[in-house]
């Protein structure tokens, strides 16, 4: 277990190494770099930019200085702010991006293994097809538009919940249904998959031939083999959750890292795309890694013979 | 002297993609106390089905036990609910199964898989199970018992689970075990441990077994009494040494030659050539009719009843009509290679 | 014990001639994998009436933009924002070109009936609708064919030779998976600046490999079975292995994997042009819309419902149709 954590840990700064240096590299190919917004920047501004990224330099030097700030924490200055260091944005965006992100995964997780172990008992019958349907709508309806229409009926229709916002109890609910039905339909989906599998293994039969009583051989059994493969869905989910957050966090103008990310795509601020970029893969590369390595905590397979989940 | 089991007319129906397959079309069985009973048969001849129709482990849908009975200790079985099933299940009557590999749960200690039974049935306390499940551990020949009784299957080998599997089924020391193709999926120098510790157990327990498999290799090494099925029928039962020294049913003669002999003048392995019948429609009479040399017109359309042929032998066949020619039985059948 | 039965007669205990056919004969008739496919597929009644669907869209998005001659960047302010109507199912209110109440074409003065309404600019929705519902499949079918053409060639070339092609392939492959779509995409499109072009290319640079995944799991899991082994016993190159035995035998996970490419790409489309990384203004699609139609909503719901409905029936239809023909390939996953 200890080797394949070093190892997964290799991969996990290999990869974000990649990322960083494809952030630099794009940053260098950007249609008209700092200087196409000159006329938004004082002269002085101007030179700082200049100086501060030592853009007279050639290239390589450019690289290892930005590899430098960057190791050091300083990812430049927002252009939209006056140079304000991007970090701060983020430090103080982040959490509120976090908090939505995970009131939306347990919010869509439990449900999602509710509805699927539901649907997995009773494969076959009228309910199981009308979570099936309801599940296929869920999952292919994308967040900005379930966003809308509970917006309109819910905040415009009848104003139960807040247009937009983010200060209390009640303007949560929206965006986190908005982002969790989606989780919910793909873990609900996967879910009903695994038990019906899980149901047909020859060991649910044994259980039942010890003379095990249904909820037993469904508590007991079933449902604990179906769930350790849900931990593999999580971690691409939490890909899925930061796409959709993005959106929700603009439509309700939740000041998360999610809509300053629109908003500096909006105008151009190139320093907060890029830094928002970088935390947005760190997050999921480190979301992937616990991922896995939860895996094997759970899988007892996995635990002992200390291989690598498959 | 009064049956443990008695099966009759039992009729088992699947629905399934819209036709009704009779997988078990009216057999009749007796099992008595301590006795082991082997039915034998090719896939799909409604062995395994029986066996799960026992249990009351038919899955319903698409599964269905049309008619028939089956009493135990004089009560009907079918007629039992789910609730009342499970307390004979495990209790009373208990399986092992074909794959010791899938039969245990993988992510449960091995410990806990055979305490379920002992605390459900016997209402034992934990530490009391655990003792219990030691001692079964030792029981079924598992080294070290008190350390791999907190081990997960993967750390066993497929002997040993198979072991494990049977340490599970025993627990409760059930007055039948039902034992479905316990061998097939292992080794042949574990099956003849496995084999040698089921018949040690029943020894020791005098559970009654019914041992369903297609190796009469297996059949000879621990049953008493066998019955051969063939298209969810049961057309010839008898003690072991009428099956294997006097059978009397084309099919059986079939099994018989397609035994591996150690001796044999010929090392051609006999086959019976064709497929079993397909039992969404099954045939209107003799269901081996199309397979049997041997077949008359009479058996296309008319199924033979039982003739007895001893107190314990009979077996459905035209041939021993008084009206049939006679014929007999290929040399090929002969035990260890006598013939 | 033998027979009480009267009609069985003595004629009857001959022979039966069942000739060497009748034992043989194996029950029902054997059929071929892909009609057995196509069998299970028309009878999936979802799948079905979801490929019409599909069809049925894809049709409009062919002929509507055409059906009142304006063009998607025609003007008029004069008729700005008018509610669908429909001349002859005004009696059903969504198409009635009254807006809380006030029949606004009267107010303002419009004769002609605009049938999923105009925008702010007072373009004609339907004609931008269908419109955009064309960008949004072109780009999905260009990113989908392409995905498939590297996927397969990738993912077919690391499987089938292994050994160090395939490992270091695979190990570019993991790098790049570790970096979230989003992430690529956005790059990209920020590189290439938005349009038809970087949206195409963004979709596509993410979604190869799941199709690279799976081909090469298929060509390992293929490449070692006896048939492939004895093609190669008997002499046969690799081309001819890998064109006629490994190709048409994961053909059927291709295409699942493309059913489920095809919504993935409207979906990123849509939502680039949703957060402004899309097809820009007076060029429309189904993302750009709902994007322009959703500063409306409080006001004029309607401009964000026809975009919204088409792309939702897209997405639902497409996922539906994979799953069935999942289902319809491997038997085995149908659940």
């Amino acid at each position: 277990m200890g080797r394949y954590i070093l190892k997964r840990i290799g991969y996990m700064i290999v990869t974000f190494y990649v990322v960083v240096t494809l952030t630099f590299l794009s940053m260098k190919m950007l249609p008209g770099t700092p200087f196409k917004f000159a006329n938004r920047l004082s002269p002085e501004q101007l030179n700082q930019l200049k100086h501060y990224y030592g853009l007279d330099q050639p290239v390589p030097v450019q690289y290892l200085q930005y590899m430098w700030n960057f190791i050091h924490g300083d990812l430049g200055g927002s252009f939209q702010y006056g140079m304000q260091p991007v970090t701060e944005f983020l430090m103080q965006r982040f959490p509120v991006s976090m908090q939505l992100g995970i009131e939306s995964m347990i919010f869509g997780t439990i449900l999602g293994i509710l509805l699927g172990i539901i649907s997995g008992i009773y494969r076959g019958r009228f309910l199981d097809w009308g979570m099936v349907t309801l599940t296929v709508v869920f999952i292919s309806i994308p967040s900005f538009i379930f966003a809308a229409i509970l917006q309109y009926f819910f905040s415009v229709q009848i104003r139960i919940f807040p247009v937009i916002g983010w200060s209390g109890p009640m303007t949560h609910v929206l965006p986190v249904i908005s982002i969790g039905v989606g989780v919910m339909a793909s873990i609900a989906r996967f879910m009903r998959t695994e038990m019906v599998e899980v149901l047909n293994q020859d060991y649910i039969v044994t259980a039942q031939a010890k003379g095990l009583s249904t909820s037993a051989v469904i508590y007991k059994h079933a449902i604990r083999n179906a769930m350790i493969p849900i931990v593999t869905v999580i971690g691409p989910m939490t890909a899925a959750v930061v796409t959709g957050s993005l959106v929700i966090e603009n439509i309700f103008a939740i000041p998360g890292i999610g809509s300053q990310f629109i908003d500096a795509i909006v105008t151009n601020d190139y320093p907060m795309i890029m830094g928002t970029t970088e935390l947005y893969a760190a997050l999921f590369i480190v979301t992937i890694f616990i991922v896995d390595i939860l895996y094997g905590v759970i899988d007892p397979r996995i635990r002992v013979s200390g291989g690598k989940p498959s | 002297m009064d049956h443990l089991m008695k099966i009759t007319d039992l009729n088992v129906v699947f629905h399934i993609f819209g036709a009704d397959v009779h997988a078990v079309r009216g057999i009749d069985l007796e099992l008595n106390k301590g006795e082991t009973l082997a039915i034998v048969g090719e896939s799909g001849s409604g062995k395994s089905v029986t066996s799960k129709s026992i249990m009351g482990l038919i899955p319903n849908p698409p599964g269905e036990i049309t008619s028939g009975e089956i009493l135990f200790e004089g009560k009907d079985l079918v007629q039992y609910s789910q609730k009342q099933m499970q307390k004979i299940r495990g209790k009373d009557i208990s399986m092992i199964f074909q794959d010791p590999m899938t039969a245990l749960n993988p992510t449960m200690k091995i410990g806990k898989q055979i305490m379920e039974g002992l605390i459900k049935h016997q209402g034992l306390s934990k530490h009391d199970a655990k003792e219990r499940a030691i001692e079964l551990l030792q029981l079924v020949g598992i080294p070290n018992p008190e350390k791999r009784v907190d081990e997960y299957p993967h750390q066993f080998s497929g002997g040993m689970r198979q072991r494990v599997v049977i340490a599970i089924a025993l627990a409760c020391n059930p007055k039948i075990l039902i034992a479905d193709e316990p061998t097939t999926a292992l080794d042949v120098t574990i099956q003849a441990q496995i084999l040698d510790l089921m018949r040690d157990l029943q020894e020791k327990t005098g559970t009654a077994i019914i041992l369903i498999t297609h190796d009469l290799g297996v059949v000879a090494n621990l049953a008493k009494r066998v019955a051969v099925m063939y298209g969810g029928k049961i057309v010839e039962t008898g003690t072991l040494d009428e099956i294997f020294y006097n059978p009397k049913h084309p099919y059986t003669w079939g099994l018989l030659s397609s035994m591996p002999k150690l001796h044999a003048k010929t090392d051609k392995l006999l086959a019976i050539p064709g497929t079993p019948p397909d039992l969404s429609h099954p045939p209107k009479g003799c269901p081996f009719a199309a397979r049997c040399p041997y077949a008359m017109k009479v058996c296309i359309d008319h199924m033979p009843e039982y003739t007895e042929l001893s107190k314990t032998q009979k077996a459905a066949c035209w041939l021993l009509d008084e009206r049939a020619p006679k014929v007999d039985p290929p040399s090929t059948i002969g035990v260890g290679g006598e013939a | 014990m033998t027979s009480s039965n009267h009609d069985i007669t003595k004629d009857l205990f001959t022979l039966a001639d069942l000739g060497d056919t009748a034992a043989d004969k194996i029950a029902g008739e054997s059929v071929s994998a892909w009609k057995d496919a196509l069998r299970r597929f028309v009878t999936n009644k979802g799948a079905f009436i979801s490929m019409i669907i599909i069809a049925l869209i894809v049709f409009f998005a062919i002929v509507g933009p055409h059906f009142f001659g304006y063009d998607i960047d025609n003007q008029d302010v004069s008729r700005a924002n008018l509610p669908p109507k429909i001349s002859g199912l005004e009696w059903i209110p969504a198409f009635s070109g009254h807006e809380n109440g006030v029949d606004v074409y009267k107010e303002k003065n419009v004769k002609t009936a605009y049938w999923f309404g105009t925008d702010q600019l007072g373009r004609d929705l339907w004609t931008r609708t269908w419109h955009g519902t064309q960008i949004s499949l072109i780009i999905a079918l260009i990113a989908t064919l392409a995905d498939v053409l590297i996927g397969v060639v990738y993912g077919g070339i690391s499987g089938y030779f292994g050994g160090m092609t395939d490992n270091v392939m695979q190990r570019i492959i993991e790098i790049i998976a570790g970096i979230p779509n989003l992430v690529w995409i956005i790059l990209l499109i920020l590189i290439m600046q938005p349009g038809l072009l970087a949206i195409t290319v963004a979709i596509l640079a993410t979604s190869w490999l799941s199709m690279a995944r799976i081909v090469r799991g298929e060509m390992l899991k293929l490449k070692n079975q006896e048939f492939v082994l004895a093609s190669r016993t008997l002499g046969a190159s690799d081309r001819r292995i890998i064109f006629r035995h490994l190709i048409p035998n994961s053909i059927g996970m291709i295409i699942i994997n493309t059913m489920f490419s095809v919504p993935s790409a409207i979906f990123f489309e849509a939502f680039l042009s949703f957060i402004g990384l899309g097809i820009r203004s007076p060029q429309s699609s189904l993302g750009s819309l709902i994007n322009d139609g959703y500063q409306m909503l409080q006001i004029h719901p309607y401009q964000t419902l026809y975009p919204g409905i088409i792309i939702s029936l897209l997405l639902i239809c497409f996922n539906i149709m994979g799953d069935g023909l999942r289902d319809a390939f491997d038997p085995k996953l149908r659940r």
